[in-house]
């Protein structure tokens, strides 16, 4: 069986995807970053195939996206990541009867993007140099509380008195608000609902610009927070669509993407063959016409088969 | 190479026994950087080494301009202006008049980063990296280019930023005359008092010259600055061809090598260009793939050094096939229209040239700029516009909506970008612009 590999290099985490023949998803893997991202890329790739229990040829096509994508030098091509969040997304949301709109949370940037009913790219904006509303963002908030990043979801539905407003749209302002209310005696959970309010008003604004489909699809690391999932939902005032797995919906489109590149080149390569054959053809065609009627001996050996 | 504080000894008074260490310290001769080691001149050096070598095969022509850098923004060298040098902060100071009367034009607008963290202290914290970068370059010690002293800086009252930078020029010491420039540009009053201004300000050169403006020289002027007119335009046929045989990011530096080469030189150099882009053409030599996708660029302008957003398209793979900014098409495209060859005519003529095509978004209403991208579009066969703006220009970020609205009923993807002269923004820049040209492919790829 041949498999095909999308490998997202993001800010914050590594995520591999192998896809089948068939284009279904066939295994994944998650790891931080890090400082040595190639080394670590590369380990994460060798994970999943002895976890597959496959070897390095049977992955024909390698797609790296991301940020550290063009470093990644065993790749055979690369793509940005918003195309491969369009293609991942598509794919994904056919199970929800197809998305129009993505709201991509990263570790250092968010992202809406707008695709067409073949999964391309529309349209697409991104927050400008600024690491507020982003993963980034939530990691901060989690330190200061002194609580872990998965807890975030619980904490969110815990709130008693209601969320609290956070007025600081820069992380490192907010960062001194949240110790201010702690300070002020605050909970936790109001705190961080007010966090999740704020990152949700900045992320809807942002979609609104690319324009809201019926369906809206929403990855990334941060869509496993189920707090924050709940204050999108509010904020935009419909349901969202959310994977199983947000993290790899991108590493899952390059993947994707890897397989119908694998495809289209062997068609190529097919097709330039049966070419080369008709070509060979035709050379022996003229050939035996270049000999004429007067011929008729076979003593040319063009008549030869 | 040196500085311009080493010329000679400093004169060191007698010290007194109370300031003996302050003396002491005067004494030390404060040796300046030589020019090649400054931080401007290696910001030069670096974006020069990207636009030559990042990309194979540039036309020979160009190495007159790749050494023009070289030489003014890496080497220091001055630039030997004839008679008085009058510096312009805008394309909207008419050259001519200043050509006429003898003296010689050089456009101050800045494109360093370096600079622009000098300016940024006369200026509050979200404003224009270019207005900041041009105060920042005139109070430094080491200017680039090379300007030496001014005998007149032309201030047009364009943006706010801009209007309020003049007094600021003015303390620091040098002499600038505010270009009045109405706010709206279709209305007969607005014609009138701009007509009006340009006057004010021929008078204002000849004060500095003391020379007077004749129908003579305004007549040899216009032939001269309508040489370089004409240049650009045969240049910027050029640039139709598919697949591109020339890259934006070379069309930006021949322009930009304008705000302060010698007209004449400049001419010449552009005609070989021209000379040799024709046989380029002949023999189908590429610069870019045929698929590439083609863009125009407008907004903020992109000026050397930062030629950051250009190069990353072009560095992707996509080609800037034309643009509309200040900084390339808009300063060159339009010729003086005369009808009486009279001095007053003459003047006439050239201010309504400097007024009526002008898309600048500091005027109230700007649907020649709408036109003008769509019309853009259709002749260069562009896939694509990119909408610079840069933060903090504030004209160009409220024009953004309309311009993205026209264009897409008309069809037309547009990536906005809004960024600065820092290169912090690079990584998420070229996601940006790939994922826009991919983007683009696609829907080629679709529409086949």
């Amino acid at each position: 069986m041949n498999y095909f590999a999308g490998l997202d290099i993001g800010s914050t985490a590594i995520k591999v995807v192998f896809v089948d023949e068939n284009g279904k998803l066939a295994g994944e893997h998650v790891t931080a970053t890090g400082s040595l991202f190639y080394k670590n890329a590369k380990e994460a790739f060798e994970t999943l195939l002895t976890k597959m229990a496959l070897q390095r040829e049977q992955v024909r096509y390698l797609i790296a996206t991301g940020y550290g994508r063009k470093l990644f030098k065993d790749a055979d091509d690369s793509i940005s990541e918003i195309t491969a969040n369009g293609i991942g997304a598509h794919e994904a949301g056919r199970a929800f009867g197809g998305v129009g709109t993505i709201i991509n949370i990263g570790g250092q940037d968010s992202k809406a993007i707008r695709i067409d009913s073949h999964g391309g790219v529309t349209n697409f904006v991104m927050n400008d140099k600024c690491a507020a509303g982003t993963g980034r963002f939530l990691d901060v908030a989690a330190r200061n509380l002194e609580i872990g990043l998965e807890e975030l979801g619980d904490y969110h539905f815990k709130a008693v008195a209601g969320p609290l407003d956070i007025n600081s749209t820069c992380t490192v302002f907010a960062e001194s608000e949240i110790i201010g209310l702690l300070a002020n005696g605050h909970g936790k959970g109001e705190i961080i609902s007010g966090i999740h309010n704020s990152i949700a008003k900045r992320t809807v604004r942002l979609a609104k610009k690319v324009g809201l489909d019926d369906r809206v699809y929403f990855d990334g690391g941060p869509a496993l927070n189920k707090g924050l999932v709940a204050a999108i939902e509010e904020e935009l005032g419909r349901e969202l669509v959310v994977p199983e797995h947000p993290q790899t919906t991108t590493a899952f489109g390059a993947a994707i993407l890897a397989r119908s590149e694998f495809l289209a080149e062997s068609a190529e390569r097919r097709a330039e063959k049966v070419e080369a054959q008709a070509q060979a053809a035709l050379v022996e065609a003229a050939k035996s016409a270049s000999c004429g009627p007067q011929c008729g001996s076979g003593a040319c050996g063009a008549h030869a088969g | 190479m040196n500085g311009p504080l080493n010329s000679g000894k400093p004169v060191v008074p007698e010290p007194s026994p109370q300031s003996a260490d302050a003396a002491r310290r005067a004494r030390t001769p404060k040796e300046p950087l030589p020019f090649g080691k400054t931080k401007q001149a290696r910001e030069a050096e670096k974006v020069l080494n990207h636009i030559v070598d990042d990309f194979d095969d540039n036309p020979k022509a160009m190495e007159y301009f790749y050494n023009l850098f070289r030489r003014v923004y890496c080497r220091g060298e001055t630039i030997a202006p004839d008679g008085p040098l009058i510096g312009t902060t805008c394309i909207q100071a008419p050259e001519e008049l200043i050509y006429a009367m003898g003296a010689t034009p050089v456009r101050l607008c800045n494109g360093s980063y370096h600079y622009d963290q000098i300016g940024a202290e006369f200026m509050p914290s979200k404003s224009c990296s270019l207005v900041k970068a041009t105060l920042g370059m005139l109070t430094s010690e080491n200017p680039v280019p090379r300007v030496g002293k001014l005998d007149l800086v032309v201030n047009p009252t364009t943006c706010d930023q801009k209007k309020k930078a003049s007094a600021m020029m003015q303390d620091m010491g040098h002499a600038v005359f505010d270009l009045e420039l109405p706010n709206v540009k279709e209305s007969e009053a607005s014609r009138v008092y701009w007509q009006r201004s340009v006057r004010a300000f021929a008078e204002e050169i000849r004060k500095v010259t003391s020379k007077k403006l004749t129908r003579k020289n305004l007549k040899a002027a216009l032939a001269r600055t309508q040489r370089a007119e004409k240049a650009f335009r045969v240049l910027d046929g050029f640039r139709k061809a598919s697949p591109s045989i020339f890259l934006g990011k070379d069309a930006f530096l021949v322009v930009n090598a304008y705000f302060f080469d010698n007209l004449d030189i400049w001419c010449e150099a552009v005609e070989r260009l021209n000379d040799e882009l024709k046989i380029r053409y002949d023999n189908a030599v590429r610069a870019a793939q045929k698929k590439a996708p083609r863009i125009v660029f407008t907004g903020s302008p992109p000026i050397f050094p930062n030629l950051k957003l250009p190069l990353l398209i072009e560095r992707a793979g996509g080609v800037v096939v034309s643009d509309e900014t200040c900084s390339a098409n808009r300063m060159l495209y339009d010729m003086t229209a005369v009808d009486e060859w009279l001095v007053n005519d003459m003047v006439d003529s050239l201010a309504d040239k400097y007024l009526k095509p002008c898309t600048c978004p500091i005027f109230t209403k700007n649907d020649d700029r709408r036109r003008r991208l769509l019309e853009l579009v259709k002749k260069f066969e562009a896939d694509g516009i990119v909408y610079q703006a840069f933060a903090g220009c504030q004209v160009y970020e409220m024009e953004q909506r309309s311009i993205a609205k026209t264009l897409d009923e008309n069809g037309i993807p547009m990536l906005y970008v809004e960024t600065d002269y820092s290169p912090d923004d690079e990584g998420q820049l070229s996601t940006r612009v790939e994922a826009f040209l991919e983007s683009i492919k696609t829907r080629k790829r679709m529409r086949h």
